[in-house]
Order: structure tokens, then sequence, then C-alpha cells
């Protein structure tokens, strides 16, 4: 019977597949291009051209308004290595990933398990913790400045009720990239803890059903039945987030503007002075260039580690 | 058919409204924007055109302003584009390479010379003429902030300068007034801490406070550093302009200022321009270090009911505290970019709005600086306060245009300077640094 089938299903679909084949449909064609072209364009418009020009314009002396002196080969990477800006930003930077990518994974998720209910109070407090990422960063900025400030900032008062010291976060060169890496937790936790919830959303009821029959207790359940559901989830937010953290440099640009003693520069920031400031492009467009390194090398990083585990 | 005369009427309709919106005789209208830092305060000065009424630098820029587009009889309307001091220039030049220029742009005339070398900013000398503006008006020092290889790039605004601001009521309560009630003021570094350790016994406050944290505030460490550095007669360029040279004695000396200042916790530490301020105008400090363009926004303060600073406030030219008596300078002057007034029209406007500017030195000169034209000069001595500044053109001093780079050097030595108030760096530390990181400042430039 079901050979009957198999032999009747092919020769009842041959008919519309050859209609179609003298049609043109499903045949190769370089005019199926055209379907892809506009994205293509706008790739290689907005991300190729710009990224080429960019490693082209790192091994020149580019002038931005004297303009294009030649090139000088590998001398801006040379430069860039043996300066100390440089090396300290780099620090910085790696050393801001490495403390927000894990807060973000970690408070992220804690925010979404408590959160993930159906209680108004729940919705309440899930869009107050989402509240602060529609805000600018000149905004986000000037609430903390006042926080920190010294003396009469909201962070001295209440230390002050307490009997303790204060502490000048933003001039103190060990804290200065921790009250960095504080305002921005409580600027852009509501993206992480959104893909939680949604993750969380998507784990069938059933499983938590069944081990609550089998008597699974909470601790257990979260770390055999939640955490494995989410693990791709922990992954994507942990590519996201490094991929942004790398890039920091608003906040930190209107809070300690990198100081003090270098102790809060980023890499951007640095571009930003080098190519702005100091009308060193090309010096500029090297800086940039390590600068995607590290991204590339921290985001492959986090997928190889991912497909590891998925492996195992 | 029915559509072509509804065209028809559509069209007849359009130039009826045309004309109604133009009425006969009307000048065309020309806009010309204006590129400039001074603050933003529309929602105090949005539609005043009194000057007598306008406050400190931002009320009376956007006054005279407000002023011109609505009494010329030229039909020209000016822009503003109003950009944070912090990162003025990073923007301006952005939009310079992106070709996006404004007419007329305000420029320190330490920054001059870079642009010029860029060929950026163009001579004025026959847009003055046109105007009607005469170069031998200027004042010496003004002059010389805009003046390159004879020609004149720009129209002079001002000269200022750095100053102490005082709180005289918290001298008073330390015993550091003379008999007459006026402030005492240091000779020598030493006769400054010994102050500073007096009114912290007596008041409890510090001394000195200066911002230190925000974007543009590296700019006062530099100004600070310079004008002792000047009082010692030394320069950052003792060689020539192709190498700075950051570890000399008398730099080395200016860095200590601060360090000594630090270590006897006598200046604040991590407060931005606003904390700053409200710091100085609360009574929480007793000398403010800023510049002239602070003098009418203090005085108003002063003046008002319950203030702590009731007492008494006054300036001084930032005092000496070496052996030659001399303080920083630049000047804000008004320039016309490349590509920025290319219609003969625009530049027809850009003339009339400077000579509108510059017949109007003196309204801009009550915010605190010093004008930059000589014939004004009596009547702004005559303001509150200017007594004690107006002598700054004889002993100020400047960069030549020859410096290059001069925002990147005030850039990176305020932000040693910040470094030694902040983070404890020391003296020797911060010129270290500051020569190493003066090198690629001037590389291949």
């Amino acid at each position: 019977m079901s050979g009957a089938a198999d032999v009747l299903a092919p020769g009842a679909a041959a008919r519309p597949v050859a209609a179609a084949s003298a049609a043109g449909v499903g045949r190769p064609s370089l005019l199926n291009l055209l379907f892809v072209l506009p994205y293509v364009m706008l790739m290689l418009g907005l991300v190729a051209v710009p990224v080429g020009f960019g490693l082209w314009l790192s091994f020149q002396d580019y002038d931005m308004l004297g303009g294009w002196n030649g090139s000088v080969g590998l001398a801006n990477y040379v430069n860039l290595l043996s300066d100390r800006i440089f090396q300290g930003a780099v620090r910085n930077t790696l050393l801001f990933v490495a403390m927000t990518v894990p807060a973000f994974v970690g408070l992220g998720l804690f925010l979404a398990l408590a959160l993930n209910d159906g209680l108004r109070r729940s919705a309440v407090l899930r869009s107050v913790f989402f509240g602060s990422s529609v805000l600018s960063v000149t905004v986000v900025t000037l609430i903390w400045r006042l926080v920190y400030m010294p003396e009469r900032g909201l962070l001295g008062t209440v230390l002050g009720a307490f009997g303790l010291p204060e502490v000048n976060l933003v001039a103190d060169e060990r804290l200065a990239l921790l009250s960095v890496v504080i305002v921005t937790l409580w600027w852009i936790i509501g993206l992480p803890m959104t893909l939680f919830l949604a993750a969380l959303q998507q784990i069938p009821r059933e499983i938590y059903e069944a081990a609550a029959l089998d008597n699974a207790g909470r601790a257990r359940t979260l770390w055999s039945i939640t955490l494995p559901s989410l693990k791709r989830t922990i992954l994507l937010v942990a590519v996201i987030e490094a991929i942004l953290q790398f890039q920091i440099f608003g906040q930190v640009l209107l809070i300690t503007g990198g100081g003090p003693n270098n102790a809060s520069r980023p890499v951007v920031q640095f571009i930003y002075e080098a190519g702005f400031r100091d009308w060193q492009l090309g010096f500029a467009a090297a800086a940039s260039q390590v600068l995607f390194l590290l991204m590339l090398l921290a985001a492959l990083g986090q997928l190889w580690l991912g497909r590891r585990q998925d492996r195992g | 058919m029915a559509t072509r005369l509804g065209k028809g009427v559509l069209a007849a309709m359009a130039a009826g409204l045309a004309a109604l919106a133009s009425p006969a005789g009307a000048q065309p209208k020309t806009e010309i924007t204006l590129a400039r830092f001074f603050g933003s305060c529309e929602a105090d000065y949005g539609t005043n055109t009194d000057l007598s009424r306008a406050r400190g630098e931002c009320g009376v820029i956007t006054t005279l302003v407000n002023k011109f587009n609505a009494e010329n009889k030229e039909g020209i309307t000016v822009k503003p584009q109003v950009i944070e001091w912090g990162p003025y220039y990073q923007q301006l030049t952005s939009r310079i390479a992106a070709r996006d220029i404004p007419a007329i742009a305000v420029m320190h005339t330490a920054q001059i010379g870079d642009f010029i070398r860029a060929r950026i900013v163009e001579p004025v000398d026959a847009d003055l003429k046109a105007a009607g503006i005469e170069p031998s008006e200027f004042t010496p020092n003004a002059r010389n902030g805009v003046t390159v290889d004879g020609k004149v790039y720009a129209l002079p605004w001002d000269t200022h300068s750095w100053l102490w601001h005082i709180n005289v009521g918290l001298f008073k309560q330390a015993g550091l007034v003379d008999e007459a009630g006026e402030p005492r003021i240091p000779k020598t570094v030493d006769e400054m801490l010994a102050q500073a350790a007096q009114m912290r016994e007596k008041t409890g406050k510090p001394y000195a406070v200066m911002a230190t944290t925000g974007s543009g505030d590296t700019a006062n460490g530099a100004r600070s550093f310079y004008s002792w550095l000047y009082d010692q007669g030394g320069s950052i360029f003792p060689g020539g302009f192709d190498k700075a040279d950051l570890r000399t004695p008398e730099a080395l000396a200016s860095f200590s200022v601060f360090e000594k200042l630090a270590q006897a916790n006598a200046i604040t530490k991590g407060l931005d321009q606003s904390g700053a301020i409200g710091t100085f105008m609360n009574g929480g400090a007793a000398v403010w270090f800023t510049g002239t363009w602070r003098i009418d926004d203090m005085l108003a303060a002063a003046a008002k009911p319950g203030s702590p600073l009731a007492e008494g406030y006054t300036v001084r030219v930032f005092p000496s505290l070496f052996t030659k008596e001399s303080v920083w300078t630049d000047n804000h002057s008004w320039v016309l970019l490349r590509g920025g007034s290319a219609k003969p029209e625009v530049r027809k406007a850009a003339q009339t709005f400077l000579k509108f500017m510059w017949d109007n030195n003196l309204a801009w000169s009550r915010a605190g600086h010093l004008p930059a034209r000589a014939a004004v000069l009596d009547e702004y001595a005559k303001l509150p306060l200017r007594q004690y500044v107006v002598g700054i053109p004889q002993i100020g001093r400047s960069l030549p245009h020859e410096a290059r780079r001069q925002f990147g050097f005030q850039a990176m030595i305020g932000e040693e300077i910040v470094s030694v108030i902040n983070a404890g760096k020391t003296a020797q530390a911060a010129a270290d640094a500051a020569q190493e990181r003066s090198e690629p400042l001037l590389r291949g430039r």
C-alpha cells in the first residue's frame, strides 16, 4: 500500500515541477541575484566599504583637516603598541567587559526569574527595570553625576546618614571604572532581563509539572530544567552585551572623562580623541582595528564555547 | 479635463498663498548659521531683545542674536547652532570634514593657527573693510590674537583670562583680610598653603574649588598651569615649536603647586562644573579658579537675598606665586570658515552680522570678558569689579600661533593636573606623563 503511494506521489508532483521548470522557476539564474541586491548593496555601502576604508586608513598618515600625507605602513600600529594611554585604554575596556557582561547575565537572569509571574506587582517592576533603558546617555549621566557628587550627592548623603565616610567614586583611581559599571548596569539591565523573560516563557510548563511530580525542589528545578533551557539565551545575552560593552564611551566621557589618571578611559574614547581632537585619523583608525579585533575574538570565543557545550 | 482644471485651481491657490506670504517689497530672507558655545538659555532669553536684561555669557549672546534678527533691515536671519563647550572643537571639525560648514563660528585665537594651517579659516581683511570695521580699533591684545603673517583672520570678540573668584565673607571669617576688609592675596606658594590651613582651621572649608571631572574641565587645570608657568618666565616650547618640554624646572614647579594643594587638602576633588559652581555659590570654598566669564553670573548670585556670597564677592587676576606677574589669556573671535559663506548674499549677511556684533562689543563684555574694541575699554573699567581685571592685557600671555595642537596640549596637561588633584599623582609623574603624551600630539604635524 505504501509502496503504491510512494510511486504515485512523485508522479503526481512531477507534472507541476516540470511545468515550473519550463517557466524558468527553480533554475539557477543570475537574475535571481536581483532579489538580494538591495541588501547586498546596503551591506557593501554601509559595512564592507567603511570597514575596508578604515583598514586602509590605519596604514596612512591622514590628518582630519589637512588631508592625506602618504602611507606610513605599520607605523600607526607600532606607535599604538608603545602608547601607554592606549595600553591603559585596552586594559580598562577588557576590565569593563569582564565586570559588566557576567553582571548583565547574572542580574538579568535573577530579575527575570524573580519577575516571571502574572502578578501586577511584577508587571510594574518589569516596567521600572526596563524604564531606564529608554533614557539617553546624557540624562543617565546627569542623574548619576548628582548621585556621585561629593558632599551633596545622594551617595554621600546616604553614607553620611549611616555615619559612614564619604566615598568619592569618580575621583578615586581604583573606583572610577566601577562607578561607570554601576551606571551602565542601572541603565540597560532592562534588555537582558527582557530576553531572559521571553526565554523563560518558552519553556514548556509540562516539564515543570513533571519535575513537581518527581518532588524536585526549587534549586533542583532551576539547575536541571531552567538553566539548561536558557543556555542559548545566556549565550545570546553574553555575546550581545560583550559587543555592546566593548564600545563603552558616552557614560565614561560624561562622568569621569576617562580619568583620573587614565583609570577609566576606554578604547572608543581613545579613538575619539585621536581622531576628532588631535585630527590623527590614521592613528585613530589603527586603534579602531585593534578594537574590532578584540570584539571579534570575544564574540568568536563565546560562540565557540557555546557550541562546545552544545556538543558536550 | 476636470483633472487639468483642478490642477489649475490648485496652482492658482498656491500662487495666491505664496503672494500672501511674501508681500510686495519684502526683502528675501537670507539665513546664516552661527556655530557657538557659551551655553543654551532659550528658556530665559528665547525672545528677549533687551540687552539691559541679559546676564552672563549665555544671556548676552542669545539676546544679541535675537536683537539682530528682530532689528536688521536686510532680511537676515542668524540661526545659532549651539554646541557644548567641552566637545565644541571636535564637533566643529567633524562638521567641516562632513562639509556641513557653518557660515560663522566662534573660535579661540589659541586654536586659530591649526585651522589656518589647514586652510579652513580664511583672512577677513576684505570682509572687515566691507563691513566698515577698522582693525586699528582692536585692542593690541585682540589684534595680536587674530593676526597671522600680517593678515587678520577673525573679528576679535574679547580678551578673557584666568581669575580667582573670592568669597570675601570666608576670608573675613578666616582672618585673611586687610584693614580695608579686602582679601589678602598670597604672593608665594607657601603663603597660599598657610592661608589654606588657616581657612580650614577657622571655617572648616577648603581654600580652593575647581571643576575637574567634566569633559571640558581639563581646561581649568591647564589655564592655572600656564599662568604659574608664565609667572616664572617659562614655556612649554623652550627649544622651538617642534618639541615640547614639560619637565623644565618651571613646568615641574607649576605641577607641584597642584600637588601641594591636593596634599594639604586645600582644593576640592571630583567636582564637575555644576558642582564647582554650586560649591562656590553656597559658600563651600573660599576661592574659585575660573575665568573672567563668570564675573556677571557671580555678581548676580551675590546680589540675591540670603546668598552666601552676600558678605562680599570679589575677583583678582590669578595671582602670581613666583617671580613675575603674568597670566594666561586667550580671545574669543568670530571666524568665517572656508565653504561656509561661499554665496555672495551669505557673505554679505555675515559681514552685516559681524558689524552688528562689533558695535555691541561692550554689551558682550558685561559678562566679564575684556572688550576687544579699544574705544570701549574705559566704559568697561567702570563696570563692577572690572578695575581688578582691566590691566590683564598688559600682563597676559598666550602661546603663539606657531604652536600646534594647542587644544590637545590644553586637554592633555589639564588631564595630568586632574590626576594630581583627584588621584594623588606626583608632580614629577605628571610631568613625565605629559612629556610622553606630548610627542604623539606633534608627531608628523
